[in-house]
């Protein structure tokens, strides 16, 4: 693919503004607070389209657009069903105590609830996890790049880390917040013409929908597969993704949503940094509206990708196979993007889809910096010194971490293994953390042993799981069954459901039994941490649309409206 | 008051815009075949130079940058809790 003059001033001047956040910024970061909250003092609609971009990285943009293709409008089920619902949850429910009880940061709010024990835990597996999770990133943008316009691995990587470092070093988390805001109108600007060009040579709704049925018979299963998000979900071999209904609703809509957006600080962060206890209510809320409409702009490219392939329009687009045979799913968006685009609006795009590698690297680093400082190092390395010296820890955390992110985008080229291995762990880390967050809220007689135990026996749980079952048509190692084969699921999606359902499960019962066989806390040490113990923050006198629990059942309302349309 | 947003989105969209919309004006009318025949770069351009105009006309209103913790009532009460708990080791700053 050929760049044009023009596509390389957008990718410049994008690259320019993102710098000069950064410098103007620097100024204000004079205390720790405003490194790592933003001094806590940014309104709701901003951290509100932070926290969707935070987690439009590389997985969301391209991972999306690869699901569309190979199951269809059955995707929208991460949104539809997972992330709608959680977000509102958050939101209403439980950012009162995350941000009413001042901790800076998840692990803290474990600490203030539980004890020393279980936010040691969590804030290690979370700092290990994210700096990998930033290193994935950053390798599939180098990949990706190269790919598709030839550009250097080496050039790829170590230009967007240094880009990331220098403005998160400056400007802290401000300038990540700043710059996720300006990559979220980037993405939807970016995408949205793709779309509108694709379905038109697709001949709209409709052709794409005659097109995907071609899609879903040629695979063996009933025309409608592909463009019914319910209809087929009675059992797992007559849909695509290879799940029922139950284990979709329990594994990913409850389980797996609610334990990512509900705890993950990366999420989280973006609203604990806004200016007051009702804008960090409505954070959640508002960033759930834009969500539950992004189906259509990452999602729905895909499916055109796949129904042009197998039936092609006007245009020629078919995507390639892999030298496996199967089709290079993960290419959908960026070929689309090279097909469709001319100069001048690929610059565009490109810039949107680099955009979104790196505030999706940025979230990770600025949670990162602040777990590490806050619970790490000023709990168990240096204790009370001046806040000047947490705040150039920060800084500090901020190069390390960005430079074992550039050391795991390496070690990734070479053991892909190792990845795949990183990522199963932190699936099992992951899977029972709601757990533990539901009943520290909403139960106050959970207790420090009991939490600590729930989380160690979910994670033991879920490898266990893990380690008896495995997918239809994989073979024993990574993918499961390394304690022997007992039970086969009908795809990869279904086996994961079922493990973070059984972790999720492990951890509720044992946190359970062990709280009441230890001695509970006294209440007053609770206040502002638990449910039953704390004053509900009062929404009088503001208007309709700024009351937390209006917005979630407007949202809600709305969520349930789109799965009926695309039953 | 700290930087508004409003500012870098307002000046990178008019900007980007505007370099869309000459290019679609002055580019050879060939490359659109490939976008179907529509000229994307001239009119997404006037969509974002659009937008890009809007954003910065709304800087004249409200605020749209960051407010620090001591303007706001509840911002204060929150501070002074947080340095009550000990969660820092910064005085309570006395505003801007």
């Amino acid at each position: 693919m050929n760049l044009t003059l023009v596509d390389w001033v957008i990718m410049l001047l994008y690259f320019v503004f993102v710098l000069g956040i950064g410098f103007a910024l620097k100024r204000y970061m004079r205390t720790s607070t405003d490194f790592f909250l933003s001094g806590r003092s940014i309104p709701a609609w901003i951290t509100g389209l932070a926290f969707i971009s935070a987690n439009l990285g590389a997985q969301e943009v391209i991972g999306m657009g690869a699901s569309g293709a190979k199951y269809g409008i059955m995707t929208s089920h991460f949104y539809w069903v997972g992330a709608i619902p959680a977000m509102v949850f958050v939101g209403v429910f439980m950012m009162p105590f995350y941000y009413g009880s001042r901790a800076r940061s998840v692990p803290e709010y474990l600490k203030l609830r539980f004890d020393e024990k279980t936010r040691g835990l969590n804030a290690i597996s979370f700092a290990i996890m994210t700096v990998f999770s930033s290193g994935i990133s950053l390798y599939a943008m180098g990949l990706l790049l190269g790919t598709l316009l030839g550009w250097d691995f080496n050039v790829s990587v170590m230009v967007s880390a240094v880009i990331v470092l220098v403005y998160i070093f400056l400007g802290g988390l401000t300038s990540a917040i700043y710059n996720e805001v300006i990559q979220f109108f980037l993405i939807v600007f970016g995408f949205a013409p793709l779309v509108f060009l694709g379905l038109k040579d697709a001949g709209g709704w409709a052709g794409l929908q005659t097109r995907l049925a071609t899609v879903a018979t040629a695979n063996g299963f009933n025309s409608g597969a592909m463009t019914h998000s319910w209809s087929f979900m009675g059992s797992a071999s007559s849909n695509p993704m290879g799940v029922e209904w139950f284990g979709m609703l329990m594994g990913l809509g409850f389980v797996l949503s609610f334990g990512y957006w509900c705890t993950d600080f990366l999420v989280v962060q973006r609203a604990m940094a806004a200016d007051s206890m009702s804008a960090a209510r409505r954070t959640p809320l508002i960033a759930a509206i834009p969500k539950m409409f992004f189906p259509f702009l990452v999602i729905l490219p895909g499916m055109i990708a796949i129904a042009l392939t197998y039936h092609a329009g006007t245009s020629g687009f078919s995507l390639p196979k892999k030298p496996d045979g199967t089709f290079n799913y993960d290419m959908s968006i960026p070929l689309m993007l090279a097909h469709y685009f001319p100069s001048g609006m690929l610059g565009i795009g490109l810039t949107a889809l680099m955009a979104s590698f790196m505030s999706g690297m940025a979230g990770n680093v600025t949670a990162f910096n602040t777990v590490w400082t806050y619970d790490i190092y000023q709990s168990y390395i240096r204790k009370g010194e001046s806040d000047h010296h947490y705040l150039w820890m920060g800084r500090m955390a901020t190069i390390f971490g960005i430079a074992v992110s550039v050391i795991a985008a390496y070690a990734t080229t070479r053991f892909n293994n190792i990845m795949d291995m990183l990522q199963l762990v932190f699936a099992f880390v992951n899977a029972p953390l709601f757990a533990t967050f539901l009943l520290g809220m909403f139960w106050k007689r959970a207790t420090g042993h009991g939490a600590f135990a729930g989380l160690l026996s979910g994670t033991i749980a879920a490898a266990i799981h893990h380690g008896f079952t495995l997918p239809a048509g994989a073979v024993v190692g990574i993918k499961g069954g390394w304690f022997g084969v007992h039970h086969i699921y009908p795809s990869e999606m279904a086996q994961n459901f079922w493990t973070a359902i059984s972790a999720w499960t492990t951890c509720f019962l044992v946190t359970i039994l062990v709280s009441l066989a230890t001695k509970p806390r006294e209440e007053n040490q609770l206040v502002g941490l638990v449910y039953s113990l704390t004053q509900r923050p009062k929404a009088e006198n503001v208007p309709w649309y700024e009351r937390p629990a209006v917005l979630g059942a407007i949202v809600l309302g709305l969520a349930v409206v789109l799965n009926i349309i695309f039953w | 008051m700290q930087l508004d947003i409003r500012l870098p989105i307002g000046l990178l969209f008019s900007l980007l815009g505007l370099l869309l919309v000459v290019s679609g004006l002055v580019m050879d009318k060939g490359v659109y075949q490939r976008s179907l025949g529509i000229n994307v770069n001239l009119w997404w351009g006037v969509v974002l130079l659009a937008f890009g105009i809007v954003m910065l006309l709304l800087m004249r209103r409200g605020a749209g940058g960051v407010r620090p913790a001591m303007s706001t009532p509840e911002g204060r009460d929150t501070e002074a809790r947080e340095h009550q708990l000990g969660l820092e080791h910064e005085p309570p700053r006395r505003g801007h």
